[in-house]
């Protein structure tokens, strides 16, 4: 049981620092299961305690797309940029970096 | 119903009705094409409007162009309350446009997307509200947005299709840039509509310009070849059946 909870503990600890990837996808969307496999290898070349990866399904949740004005898919979002169509995993690595660099920045001023 | 007959959507706009036997041909689409500040916008608008207001017809306006503050406070003078059919469910406003905070910064685009997502937002408002018509405006702003004209292209032909699949009558806005020729900035508008609207502002001497329109195309009707006198008054955009433009 205390084990657990140290878990959780660590677990929380580790979101804080952990980057959000943001994957938006839809059920007719012919890209985007591409799309998704590359994002899910790129993102374990980092290591998977890194990132958060949340999908958002478009057809099930269209509020989630109208909210972050996105209608193009597939759209990869992290850190406050985006890109849309099967991304390439060089410019994935780019988009992690600033994000990486920026969450440290962000850290050191709190 | 006879098979003829073409069930008809009132346009809201005074005068419009009579150069096309009587409005919209229901779950048509139509473009309403213009170079800037000829009143696209506000046209497209009070269609929404009225639908709500004179006609029952719930309605989806969704602005890729300006933000709905800046809608609903243009609309106001013309005694349009946007805000209150919005409360009351008549209306959907569903806001696009690039001022939105939240909004990421697209940093890059490859050749391998579609619009399932736009279609996803309109048809879940439509849905919700059981619209029977939906505004695009503007069209022409994607062009800016997106690079791939071709998936573009294809994806508009999708998009209308499963819009107006539903029942509603799918309304688009077209902006002509300036010194050019055509109906918008993917050359395609016109084909992707069964109906064709141009709206002018032209200049007739060194100190006026005239506003008029001209019903260029609409499939399965018989529309007047003129092109007609417009206003834009205190309490929208008025055609005059009667007068022919003097300015074209």
């Amino acid at each position: 049981m205390s084990d657990k909870k140290t878990r959780k503990a660590s677990i929380e600890e580790d979101d804080s620092e952990t980057i959000e990837v943001v994957f938006f996808k839809s059920d007719s969307c012919a890209f985007c299961p591409r799309a998704e496999e590359v994002i899910r290898e790129t993102i374990e070349n980092f290591g998977s305690d890194v990132f958060t990866l949340k999908v958002i399904n478009v057809s099930e949740n269209p509020e989630a797309a109208e909210e972050y004005g996105i209608f193009a898919l597939p759209t990869v979002m992290i850190g406050g940029v985006s890109v849309t169509g099967i991304p390439e995993p060089d410019l994935l690595m780019k988009m992690v970096l600033g994000a990486k660099v920026l969450t440290k920045k962000k850290d050191e001023s709190e | 119903m006879s098979d003829t007959t073409i069930e008809r959507v009132k346009t809201g706009i005074p005068g419009l009705d009579e150069l096309i036997e009587g409005g919209f041909p229901r779950g048509d689409t139509i473009l309403v094409a213009g170079k800037a500040g000829t009143g696209k916008s506000i046209l497209a608008t009070q269609f929404i409007y009225k639908g709500a207001t004179d006609y029952n017809e719930a309605g989806v306006l969704v602005t890729l162009e300006e933000p709905p503050h800046l809608i609903k406070r243009n609309m106001i003078r013309f005694g349009m309350d946007l805000e209150k059919l919005e409360k009351e469910k008549k209306i959907s406003i569903v806001d696009l446009s690039p001022s939105k905070e939240v909004a990421p910064v697209t940093i890059g685009e490859y050749p391998s997307f579609d619009l399932s997502g736009l279609e996803a937002i309109i048809l879940n408002h439509v849905k919700k509200l059981n619209a029977k018509r939906v505004v695009l405006d503007t069209l022409s702003i994607l062009a800016y947005k997106f690079k791939s004209r071709d998936i573009l292209r294809e994806e508009f032909f999708k998009l209308a299709a499963s819009i107006t699949r539903t029942g509603c009558t799918l309304l688009l806005t077209s902006e002509i840039p300036a010194h050019e020729q055509g109906f918008g900035v993917f050359d395609i508008e016109a084909f992707l509509a069964s109906g064709v609207i141009v709206l002018y502002n032209e200049k007739i001497s060194d100190t006026s310009r005239s506003r008029s329109i001209e019903v260029l195309k609409l499939r399965g009707s018989k529309h007047s070849s003129r092109i007609h006198s417009m206003r834009i008054t205190d309490e929208g955009i008025r055609v005059w059946p009667g007068e022919i433009s003097p300015g074209r």
